[in-house]
């Protein structure tokens, strides 16, 4: 499949598009089944994902919670669902929990999650737009991912030199 | 007013005169030559552009050229990078996870 896109459709914006080769029922399930999620929502080498509770009701409650094996810091996120159309839209606010860690703070207002799944011949499109309250919070999500996607390559690295 | 500069480069026209005066510094009737657009839309493109230092005016004779920020464009790229390849490895392993989940739906449908 082609690796992701992102673009930044307004300054209050970051939308992501990929595409899975398997029909939109299996990707609702990896989605939204919290045993399933857990498989793939802990990218990080070396980080494992304690709490993932999962609602898909409207007015549902849910929280992920990740934790770093090592230093046993942690952050998450939590939020409601605000619609939830099965099989092609969830909507819902997203609140960062910085927990003991020093992840930076993305303001209190929630950011508003939506994506949206298209199966067309077997391949599933999912866009995920990610809505901050202001351009501030955006461009600190933004530049907290850097930090933790440099985190993630220098620990990959370290393997490496490991090995 | 200071412009937002994900937004700068997220326009389509922008794009195309960022990858136009990347392989050389333009005056903007040379710019304008390529698009179908108002001698107007390119200016106020241009000015975009500049407003975020993506872009640098420089005056030969009575010609005004436009060339790239590479040093600023690379900073950026670099930046939405970062941020793609989280999304990319867990988008790698939701990959790996619904083959597997394929294949489990198949051998069911077997039985």
């Amino acid at each position: 499949m082609k690796p992701a896109e992102v673009s930044t459709p307004s300054d209050r914006e970051v939308l992501v598009k990929r595409s899975f080769d398997a029909p939109v029922n299996l990707v609702w399930q990896a989605y939204t089944d919290p045993a399933l999620m857990r498989r793939w929502l802990t990218a990080m080498p070396g980080w494992s994902m304690p709490v993932c509770e999962m609602a898909t009701h409207v007015g549902g409650k849910y929280r992920w919670r990740w934790r770093d094996n090592e230093s046993g810091q942690e952050f998450g996120f939590t939020g409601e669902m605000l619609e939830v159309a099965l099989h092609s839209k969830i909507v819902h606010t997203q609140i960062y929990d910085p927990g003991d860690g020093d992840f930076g703070s993305m303001g209190d207002e929630p950011t508003i999650i939506t994506v949206t799944f298209n199966e067309t011949n077997g391949i599933t499109n999912v866009a995920t737009s990610i809505k901050y309250a202001s351009k501030e919070d955006r461009d600190a999500a933004m530049s907290t991912g850097m930090t933790e996607g440099m985190e993630m390559s220098y620990k990959q690295l370290d393997g490496v030199l490991a090995g | 007013m200071r412009r937002d500069i994900f937004q700068a480069i997220a326009d389509p026209t922008r794009r195309a005169i960022i990858a136009l005066i990347a392989v050389q510094a333009m005056t903007p009737n040379a710019i304008e030559k390529h698009f179908e657009t108002t001698r107007q839309a390119v200016s106020k493109h241009l000015r975009i552009l500049t407003e975020c230092e993506l872009v640098r005016q420089e005056q030969k004779g009575r010609e005004i050229y436009y060339s790239l920020e590479i040093e600023k464009m690379k900073e950026i790229d670099s930046w939405l990078e970062q941020y793609r390849k989280i999304w990319e490895t867990q988008f790698a392993q939701l990959d790996a996870l619904l083959a597997e989940l394929k294949q489990a739906q198949k051998e069911e449908r077997k039985k």
